[in-house]
């Protein structure tokens, strides 16, 4: 016989050994799908609430039945975070240990850290205020440097080259060394003698 | 699961630690909470809701209650697991009220274990526990024996040997797909046994 299975919570469970409707059928695969998950500590967070409520019942046979252990690294997680729920969801300290509820609860600290701060930045603009405002300190111009200590063409220096003269280079880079050796002397000096 | 009473020595460690967290050291409390967690876990919280996603929230808010609320507990000689087992029944029975579930079913779950209470009594928290878990097998039991055969070997290979799907069918001698369809009604049928027989007895406050 088949069974109307509209009303899974409430209505009749059908004989062990009456068909089953298609749509039972898909019911069933779907719990024994939830089931192996379960079992396997997977499972999900989403199901009907036919489904989550026979999963209950699944459960606590289990339980009863002394099946449902809490892992290890579950529990030791669980503890820790208790214990960090319980001094108000600190972030724990650095050893992973808990700080104690008296040291937790010294919560004057950061308010002298902010109130020493602030008083700090008052004296400071007060002290910039009194001191009135910095003069700008006058800045001499320099002198303007000399045109002969100044980079210049040679062309006045050395003038037209003849023809005749085109060979004598060197005679010309004598000419133009001495010259800017006298700037360099002069300038050189000249600096030494400032203070 | 075999027990042994808690020792003189470890009861005296125990209430070493309640003493240093209650001074504020937070810390001292760790072993005991570790020590415990489990027989609270499953032996409390989850055959009471059946759902380990919540059972281990309520086990957290159990363990973190009982570090706030350390200072408020006076050591009587024996050991705190009664304190601890009695702050995760009042954390069932709020998940309960503030749950849109089947208020058969739940009702059937917080159905109260009776555990020895007697303040003289010096039952450690593994007496208790195995207390506690004795009498929901015998409440398991008793559903049971109003179900089919069939059914109730389907829970028994399933839920309780665990066995998979296939080993399950294979000792009833049917296919995989028709052993779902039997343990998907064994399921119905214990769920409608089980909040049967507490409101029968006086256990449920009213029905669905």
């Amino acid at each position: 016989m088949a069974t109307d299975d509209d009303d899974i919570l409430t209505g009749p469970v059908p004989a062990p050994d009456a068909d089953a409707t298609p749509s039972e059928r898909a019911r069933a695969k779907t719990f024994a799908d939830l089931v192996d998950k379960t079992l396997a500590g997977r499972t999900p967070p989403a199901m009907s609430t036919d489904d989550r409520a026979l999963l209950e019942v699944a459960t606590v046979i289990r339980a009863a039945s002394g099946k449902a252990e809490l892992p290890a690294a579950k529990r030791r997680s669980l503890v820790e975070d208790a214990l960090r729920q319980a001094v108000g969801g600190a972030g724990g300290t650095s050893s992973g240990g808990v700080v104690p509820i008296e040291r937790a609860r010294r919560r004057w600290v950061p308010w002298a850290v902010a109130g020493t701060s602030t008083l700090v930045a008052v004296a400071a603009v007060l002290l910039l205020w009194l001191r009135g405002a910095p003069t700008a300190p006058t800045v001499a111009m320099p002198e303007p440097t000399p045109v002969h200590q100044l980079s210049r063409p040679a062309d006045p220096l050395i003038g037209p080259i003849s023809r005749e003269q085109v060979g004598d280079a060197s005679t010309r880079i004598d000419t133009i060394y001495a010259d800017r050796l006298d700037g360099y002397r002069e300038r050189r000096l000249a600096r030494g003698r400032k203070p | 699961m075999a027990s042994e009473p808690a020792t003189a020595v470890e009861l005296e460690e125990e209430q070493r630690q309640v003493e240093e967290a209650q001074a504020g050291n937070l810390d001292a409390m760790r072993p005991i909470l570790e020590r415990y967690a489990q027989p609270l876990y499953g032996t409390v919280i989850l055959p009471r809701l059946g759902d380990a996603a919540s059972a281990e929230e309520v086990l957290r808010d159990t363990l973190a209650t009982a570090v706030e609320k350390i200072r408020r507990f006076t050591w009587q000689g024996k050991s705190i697991y009664p304190w601890l087992r009695q702050i995760a029944i009042n954390k069932v029975y709020d998940v309960h009220r503030q749950s849109k579930r089947s208020r058969r079913l739940a009702d059937a779950m917080v159905h109260e274990v009776p555990i020895e209470s007697d303040p003289d009594s010096h039952a450690d928290a593994q007496l208790i526990a195995d207390q506690e878990r004795a009498a929901h097998r015998a409440r398991i039991d008793e559903a049971m024996v109003n179900i089919a055969e069939r059914y109730r070997l389907a829970i028994e290979l399933r839920l309780i040997q665990e066995l998979p799907r296939e080993d399950c069918a294979k000792k009833l001698g049917i296919t995989i797909g028709t052993f779902d369809v039997l343990l998907f009604r064994a399921v119905r049928a214990f769920r409608k046994q089980f909040g049967e027989r507490t409101i029968d007895s006086g256990g449920a406050q009213d029905g669905d």
